[in-house]
């Protein structure tokens, strides 16, 4: 067992555990594709290592397994602002569907006083 | 002229019926519309045995932005003209109602904040509060030329065309400040009426030390960022 191999192992599992949530949709497609774009390249590093020091020689990585850190964190604080913005999203939703509800209890309430 | 006073409430059972009589008392003319922002007291049941107020039960706490706001759709589909907000906890003196409407009602303004600075009247609030009023004074002086002495008061009346603005688009939280700069941005005259203001009589206030800092923080990239924002 050698580092090449766990990593083949680790990305294949985590393309499949993604899959597999779409499947049980618990996992919506929109989401999905984010991490798709992530497991997708680290499989494709993992299958075939030399790809990574290639890649890296272009960009003057001297150290090749930074270039995946970076990947990594970069990709990471992508999905955490786009997750803050479906948080913020929606959070209006539910404030209008809270109000919504609100509104529509208390007339609910009223036509019931008129008819008792 | 269909008027509404709206009293957003959270945890006031304490002064609530107060203010409602009160209102009821000195502005007798104006519908009373409690919005109950998920109270885990009794301050619901109090406002609807006052018999003088119709409430409506926000089914969660959404703050006082999202709460305030249920009262602006409510004028808005009620057909309201006038629609004035109040606290719930008595620091606003309901005698100071009609004139604060008045600004309204005259045309001179299309959104009038009661200020307690704008002469000396009265209770004027801690050090701390008074620097924190004076930076968001400044800041929106800076922001859109405006001056106004107390841009964090929630005593204020709006008319017919505010509260459809009000009830589409509101800020969630700490929502003052931000709202005036909104106003100034899109041609909407604001103006500042002075009048009186008490201690608040109970309860405790929702601003406390660990959220000062969130409110300055928050309030100032809002009002920054409504700056930059095209608003046609």
């Amino acid at each position: 067992m050698n580092v090449y191999l766990l990593s083949m192992a680790f990305c294949l599992v985590f393309l499949f555990v993604a899959i597999e949530l779409i499947r049980r949709r618990k996992l919506q497609e929109r989401y999905a594709l984010l991490w798709l774009a992530l497991g997708i390249p680290m499989a494709g590093f993992s299958l075939f290592p030399h790809l990574l020091e290639s890649i890296s020689g272009l960009l003057h990585i001297s150290y090749a397994p930074s270039l995946l850190f970076l990947i990594g964190i970069l990709f990471s604080l992508a999905f955490i602002m786009h997750i803050t913005t479906v948080i913020s999203r929606l959070q209006q939703k539910v404030t209008r569907l809270v109000q919504e509800v609100a509104l529509l209890q208390m007339r609910l309430q009223d036509e019931g006083e008129k008819e008792a | 002229m269909k008027t509404l006073v709206i009293i957003p409430a959270y945890n006031e059972e304490q002064t609530i019926g107060q203010v409602i009589r009160s209102i009821k008392q000195h502005f007798p003319e104006a519908d009373i519309l409690v919005v109950n922002d998920g109270s885990t007291d009794h301050t619901g049941a109090i406002a609807k045995a006052s018999g003088l107020a119709a409430v409506v039960d926000l089914p969660a706490n959404l703050g006082i932005g999202g709460a305030v706001q249920t009262g602006y759709l409510y004028a808005d589909r009620r057909g309201y003209d006038l629609a004035v907000q109040i606290d719930a906890d008595g620091q606003h003196d309901p005698q100071e109602l009609a004139r604060v409407c008045g600004e309204v009602l005259s045309g001179k303004a299309d959104c009038a904040i009661g200020s307690r600075f704008v002469s000396n009247t009265g209770y004027r609030g801690s050090l701390a509060r008074r620097i924190g009023i004076g930076f968001f004074s400044w800041m929106v002086w800076w922001m859109c030329g405006l001056r106004i002495a107390d841009p964090t008061s929630g005593f204020r009346a709006v008319n017919r065309k505010v509260i459809r603005l009000f009830g589409s688009d509101y800020p969630d939280d700490y929502p003052e400040v931000e709202a005036i700069v909104r106003l100034a941005q899109q041609g909407y005259k604001v103006a500042e009426v002075p009048v009186r203001m008490h201690g608040r009589q109970a309860g405790r206030s929702s601003i406390t030390p660990f959220r000062t800092l969130y409110y300055m923080a928050k309030v100032s990239l809002a009002l920054m960022i409504t700056r930059i924002r095209d608003v046609s």
